[in-house]
């Protein structure tokens, strides 16, 4: 069960996730059908296809519904990442997303219009493109060389800024075109017609491709360049054509409209997904908290049980000394006695906190690399002499290339120690072959594994669930801690600790740990 | 008194048991330990303890669990429970499976004391 970690940045979000092999997959097929369902409307091209009236204008709507849910989307993303370039991209398609409106509007035959309306809807269009081109290719330039810049910093300004400017720019546009002498628009009509119009527009368009294929990261620029394309297509087609209601010219829109579309729905689903992945990580987090907490408030208690035995004991005794030197004849050896045992009862005392205090303490200060390897030969160096008087028998099997963990060594030193005093008391009374078996493993993903083995009775299937639990011990003298401050200080680490029945028949108790990717 | 009272000792807890033996001693009574509520039922005492004196939670046959099992052998064994973790809930199992006393870890020991010489004069009636 992999542990959930804080999620880091480049996971969550769209602008900086990269793309699955899935997704690449499906975008390169998109391409390609587009690119398919190009090539095969070209022949038919210069079809005639019935006037419909309502075709322009069904088609900006539909445009400006789709850009400005995908420029609302990408604000989003410019309110988490206060990155320049996502402003440039939102702010490119907000551009299109008012855009449409004027476009739109001035279409020739929607309303009875002059020559000059005329213009004005091809000026309208190549301001479009032109402007959402350069948007995409601002966007790319900007994207890698990036840290949050200090004047980005509060978003909701700048989208209405954006906005603004987006509304102005355009309709001075809209204006200056309408209100300028007749010679503009003709010159523009005729520019319009010319090859370097469409070069250029196309060279335009093809460069932010490019841009955008060098530079490519993360989901965004993928689906940005499906755009790109299906926008290169259409200028393709309108440039092939030149005349309007034919197959070619309904065709261009509908592969933009179509392009535009999946792309949306791919980015709403992928927010969708990493929003999921979010909450689910957050929930898992908290009820780790909660987990924890509870830990906390048993162990708690249990240090307040284990406390209270050693106080008991000082108390008794003191009272008892008391008694003993209040008779006629004081007996001062049993006074001896009872003083005796109140120090060591202090000296309990004095322990047991120190123990909580260690397992208590979850400052990483003193985490360096660690080879386990070398620390469980350590561990079984200054076990040697109980191993011995127990004749236990030690089985090692470490892995070579085992990752180096980073960790505390004292902590993990004691856990190890812990461990595998456990497994020796567990076999106490077991016949030979007593065999303590430890062993070292690398898991999936960049995880260390350790696992300590004996040859005992095996965890009693009634208590296998309670034996991490503060307060339980099967031994007398025990605190019965030492299982909780062990996995307290393997779960402070980011790791797991675990009991399972041994493959010898005993059990076994095992811990995993994150790499040291350094 | 002409013999002293044997008083039956169960804690887990070594220090314990010592402390509560020299106490017991230095009151003028016979103490006996045990280190487990298992020792102790097959141990020969169980006849001649005037009153026993034990920890709640001990591994194996907790506290209550050795009550409940005096009980059912008809033994009606005066009982003070000395634990270091007095939960409300256990207390009133004890007390109504007629524990004599239910003491918490530390305790003052007249008040043990006091319950002592109830469970003698609880055996001087019977």
């Amino acid at each position: 069960m992999p542990t959930t970690g804080v999620l880091d940045e480049q996971q969550v979000l769209l602008s900086t996730l990269p793309p699955s092999r899935g997704q690449t997959r499906l975008a390169l097929a998109i391409v390609l059908v587009l690119l398919a369902a190009f090539c095969a409307t070209v022949p038919f091209a210069t079809v005639p296809l019935p006037y419909v009236r309502e075709f322009i204008p069904a088609y900006a709507t539909a445009m400006f519904v789709i850009n400005s849910i995908t420029s609302a989307l990408l604000f989003v993303q410019f309110s988490l990442v206060r990155s320049r370039a996502l402003l440039a991209i939102s702010g490119g398609y907000l551009f299109s997303t008012l855009m449409t409106i004027p476009w739109a509007l001035t279409f020739p035959d929607l309303f009875e219009q002059t020559e000059i309306a005329s213009t004005t809807w091809g000026l309208l269009s190549t301001l479009w493109h032109l402007g959402f081109a350069l948007f995409v290719i601002a966007y790319t330039l900007l994207k890698d060389n990036e840290s949050p810049t200090q004047w980005l910093r509060r978003s909701l300004p700048f989208a209405v800024l954006s906005s603004a400017a987006g509304v102005v720019i355009v309709d001075a546009l809209v204006w200056l075109v309408t209100t300028t002498n007749a010679s503009m628009p003709t010159t523009f009509a005729l520019f319009e017609r010319s090859y370097t119009y469409w070069n250029g527009l196309l060279l335009l368009a093809f460069l932010a491709l490019a841009l955008l294929w060098a530079r490519r990261r993360s989901v965004l620029d993928l689906w940005l360049m499906v755009v790109m394309c299906g926008l290169l297509i259409e200028l393709c087609l309108i440039f092939l054509v030149g005349r309007r209601y034919v197959v070619g010219w309904y065709a261009s829109r509908v592969f933009f409209l179509i392009s535009s579309t999946l792309v949306l729905a791919i980015l709403l689903s992928e927010t969708a997904f990493l929003y999921a992945r979010l909450a689910r990580s957050v929930l898992a987090e908290s009820r780790e908290r909660e987990a924890r907490l509870m830990t906390m408030d048993v162990l708690s208690a249990s240090i307040a049980h284990e406390m209270n035995q050693p106080l008991a004991s000082i108390v008794t005794n003191v009272d008892a000394a008391a008694r003993w030197m209040g008779r006629p004849a004081p007996d001062l050896d049993e006074v001896r006695a009872s003083l005796a045992q109140i120090r060591n009862s202090a000296y309990r005392a004095r322990d047991l906190i120190g123990s909580v205090r260690a397992m208590v303490k979850r400052d990483g200060r003193n985490r360096t690399p660690l080879d386990l390897n070398e620390l469980v030969r350590e561990v079984l160096a200054l076990t040697e002499r109980e191993l011995q008087r127990s004749r236990i028998s030690v089985e090692l099997r470490l892995h070579e290339q085992l990752q180096p963990v980073k960790a505390d060594r004292i902590q993990l030193q004691q856990v190890l120690i812990n461990l595998i005093t456990n497994a020796i008391e567990a076999m106490r009374e077991t016949k030979q072959p007593r065999v303590l078996m430890v062993r070292s493993a690398l898991q999936e993903p960049n995880r260390v594994l350790i696992s300590v083995a004996d040859s005992g009775p095996g965890i009693d299937p009634g208590i296998v669930d309670r034996i991490f639990n503060p307060l339980f011990t099967t031994k007398s003298n025990g605190m019965g801690m030492g299982l909780a401050i062990c996995r307290s200080i393997i779960e402070g680490h980011e790791g797991r600790l675990w009991a399972s029945p041994g493959a010898q028949g005993g059990a076994a108790f095992e811990f995993a740990l994150p790499a040291d990717v350094a | 008194m002409q013999h002293r009272a044997i008083i039956s000792i169960i804690d887990d807890d070594e220090s314990m048991r010592c402390a509560l033996k020299s106490l017991v001693t230095s009151l003028g009574f016979k103490a006996y330990t045990f280190a487990s509520a298992e020792q102790y039922l097959d141990s020969s005492y169980l006849d001649d303890t005037s009153c026993l004196i034990t920890d709640l939670q001990m591994p194996g046959l907790n506290g209550i669990e050795l009550q409940q099992s005096l009980l059912a052998q008809g033994r009606h064994i005066p009982i003070i429970f000395v634990t270091a973790f007095p939960e409300e809930r256990m207390r009133a199992r004890a007390i109504e499976a007629g524990a004599l006393g239910f003491l918490g870890k530390p305790f003052d020991s007249s008040t043990l004391v006091e319950l002592l010489d109830k469970a003698l004069e609880i055996g001087r009636k019977s």
